[in-house]
């Protein structure tokens, strides 16, 4: 419950809070729960949560969100503190106006789903594109051509006036990736980094100017060099997956002003999916996912040739505690292979392994499956991980990408899911 | 060279200087070099990571954790470790710790990691956590040194007798210290066979242990360590030489302290009471220091014989901590022999300086005494210093007897105490060494002086009441908490005692809450 709280005080704070004695007219049904919480101010600060989503609201003044009422109040439901009981006025209210809200904003999507796209903005954006990707080739070729071996020495504006005349372009995506090319020369092995790097974009670049691609891998090539969809888009036209989705885990990154939050899902037929959430920094991001559950929901898939960017279009139910269904390392890694045959560009797949044990050597902790074969795991503190496995398996869900598998989270017969 | 890295040694050179490389499956036609470099490349990229490898660990699996023998605390408890593990009430840490030991329950597996760090910085802590991390904690400390005080530092040292030949120090010691509760003599063989090779620090930590199962059969070995090299070692064998009943040291000390102590009977000067005597107590402290006391542990400057009393006026001076120490280190039962009453009634006796009266060597007496009593574990004298009315002005001295007392009495002499210093600035050093949970007559008592203190808004008394509150926080049983409630309830909002209350209030809640999860 408390991986709700925006931050670690609202997080002691609404521990605090969550004393019975604390509360009045506090009850409970199917959809929310509710109560009166006796604050420093004269009147009582009403809470109310609605647990599908979830969504929370109080009437006190705090700017923390859900602030530690809210969380009090849930903290007090799930230790079953709460009785059911009969909404009052002003929750009735509340829920009420959700509902309404949520048909305004349908109707709205759906007034903005029809409105047509000026066809004379897409073209104009499509020349700027495509001469500032000629641009990029004509760039990527120079690199090659005078040798690579001057990047070593090369400023950091090497890159980023790449990635400048690429924004200027409109192509956001794909300046994103060069920019971020200019830490490679710092790392040891970059010639061989470098190469691939500028390879993978010479392909990039390549595709975009072709026009005999199959569909979906068509947009794959224009999501990676900038093209973006809109949520209503991908919820009407996406393809629509209804599974048993469990959340094996979540990460934050925070870049140029914005948090991202990257939730990895697993169907129970193996399928993965991930569902992106953004914010700016020291505001609460999307808490409706939460890792160690699993959810009948139905996914809407953003399009591509390996699609694993999604929405949650439908829930059915609420989530319940779930271990996912995962892979041996060889399992894992054909996956891998699949998923890169379909989409050359791919960098982060989720790995579910499973019967995993941990060994460690000067290098760092490896995950070793029951057929002796072994990935490497990439953790800022491996001691969590450590201490819940206590060197028997595991059944361990993580991040992959070039550099390892960043763990998130494991799942021990006792100690159920734990996030690292 | 592999196609992959004659196509980096190309690129890295530059097409201009040096040719790329051809595939056979490139198209025959020849754009420019660089453009068909960078194809040629995507092709091998996109072809090894699809048939990516991963590296082989060298290293074998981490070998499983013994199986544990306890049961995980229940989930609400483990929920309140992490908030108390991330700041919340951090100090009612080792509560937690030891309630959960006590109940038969270790600390969930995955918040061993904060646990363990917490105590790398808190050495108080290392015992708790000893006690509650199960086999889990003691495997996850061998694998990281930062935590390699968890080895060995609990009741169990882990292996057998080959532990005292090859353990850390650590490790050594709770052998040792396990072997002293079961089998003494042998602990005592044991330590002799290596006590010569022994570095000093480890000398004065075995021997240590001897605390545990203490019994005439170690004289020898103590008297022996009387003539150590070490400082600390004989500092230790004459403690330890001290309480030890019926020995020759105590024979030593006992010579001395009546030549410093003597009874002597005088008429009582009233105008009813006619040919009545009265025994009085005549004190002479020693005159010189020699060799010999030295060596039974009395220094020349006894520490505290310098520090500045409290209220007594200026240092005790050299002669009077002589006094003190080797009245410490005498048998208490060599002053019920000498003056043939018991213990309350001796503690009563007048006493007087056999040169002049300041009345200073009252509190020399006593003080000596009451060390004596702490150090014998003796409970009719510790019970007769707590109840006889003397040490007025010695009211730690006095709270530290309390551990003496059984358990059954100390509530009720610590109320005693508590009401006997109560508004003065003694009361939180007192109450600083009554070890909690307060329950009782001594709960009852403190609420008294809670009370007493939140009614009156000098600025005394609420320095009084927010540093009896951090106190009391921790030690107060919890079931205090409702009548506290009752007393902020009644108090004015905006006074200065009620935000102190109500934090009070509010950790008590929590302790109790704790304690009732944990005992499930």
């Amino acid at each position: 419950m408390l991986g709700l709280a925006p931050d670690a005080a609202s997080a002691k704070a609404g521990g605090k809070v969550a004393e019975p004695a604390k509360w009045g007219d506090a009850g409970c049904d199917g959809e929310a729960v509710w109560g009166e919480c006796q604050g420093s101010g004269k009147s009582a600060y009403r809470a109310c949560a609605e647990l599908a989503e979830p969504a929370f609201r109080c009437s006190c003044p705090s700017r923390k969100f859900p602030c530690k009422h809210v969380l009090g109040l849930l903290l007090l439901w799930s230790d079953g503190a709460v009785g059911a009981g009969a909404r009052p006025e002003w929750v009735r209210e509340w829920l009420e106006q959700r509902r309404q809200r949520a048909e305004k904003a349908q109707e709205k999507k759906a007034v903005t789903a029809a409105k047509v796209k000026d066809p004379k903005t897409a073209e104009a954006r499509e020349r700027q594109v495509a001469a500032g990707v000629a641009d990029l080739d004509q760039w990527l070729r120079d690199q090659v051509a005078h040798g690579l071996a001057q990047a070593e020495k090369a400023p950091y504006r090497l890159w980023d006036d790449a990635a400048r005349r690429l924004v200027d372009a409109k192509a956001g995506a794909l300046a994103g990736q060069v920019r971020s090319l200019a830490a490679v020369p710092r790392q040891p092995g970059w010639p061989g980094r470098l190469l691939e790097e500028y390879a993978l974009l010479r392909l990039l670049v390549t595709a975009y100017g072709r026009d005999d691609l199959p569909g979906p891998l068509r947009e794959t090539v224009r999501a990676r060099i900038g093209f973006t969809q809109g949520q209503d888009e991908v919820l009407a036209e996406g393809q629509r997956v209804r599974d048993r989705w469990c959340v094996i885990g979540s990460r934050d990154t925070a870049q140029d002003q914005l948090t991202t939050r990257r939730v990895w899902l697993r169907a129970r037929s193996g399928r993965p999916a991930l569902v992106l959430s953004f914010g700016a920094p020291g505001r609460p991001l999307d808490a409706s996912l939460v890792v160690g559950t699993e959810l009948d929901a139905e996914l809407a898939f953003y399009p591509g040739a390996q699609p694993l960017r999604a929405l949650v279009a439908e829930r059915y139910g609420q989530a319940v505690p779930g271990v996912p269904d995962g892979t041996s390392v060889q399992g894992f890694l054909d996956e891998h292979a699949a998923a890169v045959a379909a989409d050359p560009w791919l960098d982060r797949l989720p790995a579910v392994l499973e019967q995993v044990r941990l060994a460690r050597d000067e290098q760092g902790l490896w995950a070793v499956d029951g057929d002796e074969q072994s990935l490497p795991l990439r953790l800022a503190d491996p001691w969590r991980l450590l201490a819940v496995s206590g060197g028997q398996p595991v059944t361990l869900a993580g991040e992959w990408t070039r550099q390892g598998l960043r763990a998130l989270a494991a799942w021990h017969a006792d100690e159920g899911a734990v996030i690292l | 060279m592999n196609a992959w890295n004659e196509h980096v040694s190309a690129a890295l050179l530059g097409t201009e200087r040096r040719p790329a490389p051809r595939l056979p499956e490139a198209p025959a036609e020849d754009g420019d070099a660089a453009g068909r470099l960078l194809d040629q490349a995507a092709v091998l990229a996109v072809r090894r990571r699809a048939g990516l490898r991963p590296p082989r660990c060298a290293a074998g699996p981490i070998a499983p954790a013994p199986p544990e023998e306890l049961p995980v605390v229940p989930a609400p408890a483990a929920a309140r470790l992490a908030r108390i593990l991330a700041g919340e009430q951090i100090r009612v840490l080792p509560e937690w710790l030891d309630a959960a030991a006590a109940h038969g329950y270790r600390v969930p597996a995955r918040l061993l990691p904060d646990l363990l760090e917490k105590g790398r910085s808190d050495r108080m802590l290392r015992p708790s956590i000893a006690r509650s991390a199960g086999r889990r904690g003691v495997w996850l400390a061998l694998q990281n040194t930062d935590w390699a005080y968890l080895v060995g530092a609990g009741d169990d040292p882990g292996g057998g007798e080959e532990v005292w030949q090859t353990g850390t120090r650590n490790q050594r010691v709770a052998y040792l210290s396990a072997l002293r509760g079961s089998d003494p003599a042998k602990a005592r063989e044991a330590l002799k066979e290596t006590w010569s090779k022994e570095p000093a620090p480890d000398r004065t930590a075995f021997l240590a242990t001897f605390a545990q199962g203490l019994s005439p059969d170690d004289e020898e070995f103590l008297e022996a360590a009387l003539e150590d090299r070490g400082k600390d070692v004989r500092q230790l064998a004459s403690d330890l030489l001290a309480r030890l009943p019926g020995s020759a040291y105590g024979r030593r000390m006992a010579i001395r302290a009546r030549a410093c102590l003597r009874a002597e009977s005088r008429p009582v000067v009233t105008s009813t009471a006619r040919n009545r005597r009265q025994t009085w107590i005549l004190v002479e402290p020693p005159h010189a220091h020699d060799e010999d006391l030295a060596r039974d542990g009395v220094p020349f400057h006894p520490s505290g014989s310098f520090a500045p009393g409290a209220r007594a006026g200026g240092p005790v001076g050299t002669r009077a901590a002589w006094l003190r120490e080797i009245l410490a280190r005498t048998p208490l039962s060599t002053w019920t022999d000498l003056f043939g009453l018991p213990p309350m009634e001796i503690v009563c006796l007048p006493v007087a300086d056999a040169a002049d009266t300041d009345g200073r060597s009252t509190r020399d007496v006593h003080i000596g005494w009451a060390r004596a009593a702490l150090g014998q574990r003796d409970v009719p004298w510790a019970r007769a210093l707590l109840k006889g009315g003397v040490m007025v002005d010695e009211p730690e001295a006095l709270a530290d007897l309390l551990a003496v007392l059984p358990a059954d009495e100390r509530d009720t002499a610590a109320a005693g105490l508590i009401r006997w210093v109560e508004g003065q600035p003694e009361l939180l050093r007192v109450l600083e060494r009554v070890p909690g949970p307060w329950r009782g007559e001594l709960a009852d008592a403190v609420v008294a002086v809670l009370t007493a203190a939140a009614d009156r808004p000098t600025h005394r008394h609420e320095h009084t009441l927010l540093q009896l509150g951090r106190l009391a926080d921790q030690s107060l049983a919890p079931e205090a908490a409702p009548r506290l409630e009752a007393l902020a309830h009644r108090l004015d909002p905006a006074s200065a005692a009620a935000p102190v209350l109500a934090d009070l209030i509010e950790t008590l809640r929590f302790r109790s809450d704790m304690i009732k999860e944990l005992s499930l």
